[in-house]
């Protein structure tokens, strides 16, 4: 991840939610700037420059506020209840020599042996936390599922990780699981599991009726 | 059969109010492709069902079709022909309470052309409008 983004920032003077509401009706993103056990600075962006940026997979990020430059990477982003627009941005400041731990998705590529054998491939996490330079995150971490059969688990110490970059992960993270689509139920079983009506707990059967009062 | 608890602690609930979005449950956590609702709505768990069994249909059998909503409340109503009053009428359906953001139904293991139309014919069973979104992957 060797792609960097100029964004320039504007430091906000008023915090809460009704002035972060005036940020992003102006099409700006509010967002926070921590770490190196510096004051956090409460900062906005241009809506569009960052979206932009982060659709191209920029992660690293020059940032200038008024005459100081720094290089931060992305934290964290918030999105609105319908995950449409991003309403905002967490900042980490980091240094170019600096090891850090972040988390990275996981891409599977190839197609199952097991989709052959009847199986289906579930993904139990789809993000694995790791510890590299700063210029050395990768964008994804790829996981060859081709030689994946029916009942075969993939864990994440079995992920070769590229140079540089450690797993911090537990190893017996399980990732990917190949397994038999169970039999779909008929209407008939489907019936006879189903409970006429729901127990209430607490509620005491008095003996000799067969109705129920609550108890 | 449509879905219901299996114990409750209490027979019968008020009507209660449902107002803002959905603050959790709002993005696509199991699956690859995801319904999400658009409006505020009672589902009941023959509409759940409804939605189930067309997707499965479709599916034949391939991927795996994930349900995020569960109807937990109970909804009374009284018989015919009865005068009003004596009480509260008995539990005659359950629902899920479903605010907008809320995604109800996940698929996974499938292409997501196929996806999309399987969630189309469950979105035709839901009373409120929905739409197709898919699995946010990085940040």
């Amino acid at each position: 991840m060797e792609k960097t983004l100029l964004l320039k920032a504007e430091v906000r003077e008023h915090t809460g939610s009704k002035a972060v509401r005036k940020v992003r009706r102006q099409g700006r993103i509010p967002a926070i700037v921590y770490g190196h056990k510096q004051e956090p600075v409460a900062i906005s962006l241009d809506q569009h420059d960052f979206v932009e940026g982060l659709h191209h997979g920029h992660r690293l990020i020059d940032v200038q506020m008024g005459r100081k430059k720094e290089k931060m990477l992305v934290k964290e982003v918030q999105h609105d209840y319908l995950g449409r627009n991003i309403i905002h941005v967490d900042l980490i400041r980091v240094d170019m020599g600096e090891t850090i731990k972040v988390t990275v998705p996981i891409e599977l590529k190839g197609i199952a042996a097991g989709t052959h054998e009847g199986g289906i491939i579930e993904e139990h996490s789809n993000t694995l936390e790791i510890e590299c330079k700063v210029t050395d995150i990768p964008e994804t971490i790829v996981l060859l599922v081709k030689d994946v059969h029916v009942g075969d688990a993939l864990h994440a110490g079995d992920i070769e990780l590229p140079d540089g970059v450690k797993l911090v992960s537990s190893p017996e993270t399980l990732l990917v699981t190949c397994r038999l689509v169970a039999a779909a139920k008929t209407a008939e079983e489907a019936e006879e599991e189903m409970p006429i009506a729901p127990e209430v707990i607490g509620e005491v059967k008095e003996p000799g009726e067969g109705e129920t009062s609550q108890g | 059969m449509a879905m219901m608890p299996k114990r409750g602690k209490h027979r019968k609930s008020q009507r209660g109010k449902m107002r803002g979005n959905a603050s959790r449950c709002n993005f696509v956590a199991f699956g690859e492709y995801g319904l999400q609702a658009l409006e505020t709505s009672w589902i009941t768990g023959r509409n759940i069902e409804a939605g189930r069994v067309a997707a499965t249909h479709f599916l034949h059998r391939e991927g795996k079709v994930y349900i995020r909503i569960f109807p937990h409340k109970p909804v009374s109503s009284k018989p015919l022909e009865t005068r009003m009053g004596k009480g509260k009428g008995e539990t005659d359906f359950w629902v899920a309470r479903v605010r907008p953001g809320q995604v109800c139904f996940e698929i996974g293991g499938v292409a997501e052309d196929v996806a999309k139309e399987a969630l189309v014919r469950v979105a035709h069973k839901m009373p409120i409008k929905c739409r197709f979104v898919k699995r946010r992957h990085s940040l």
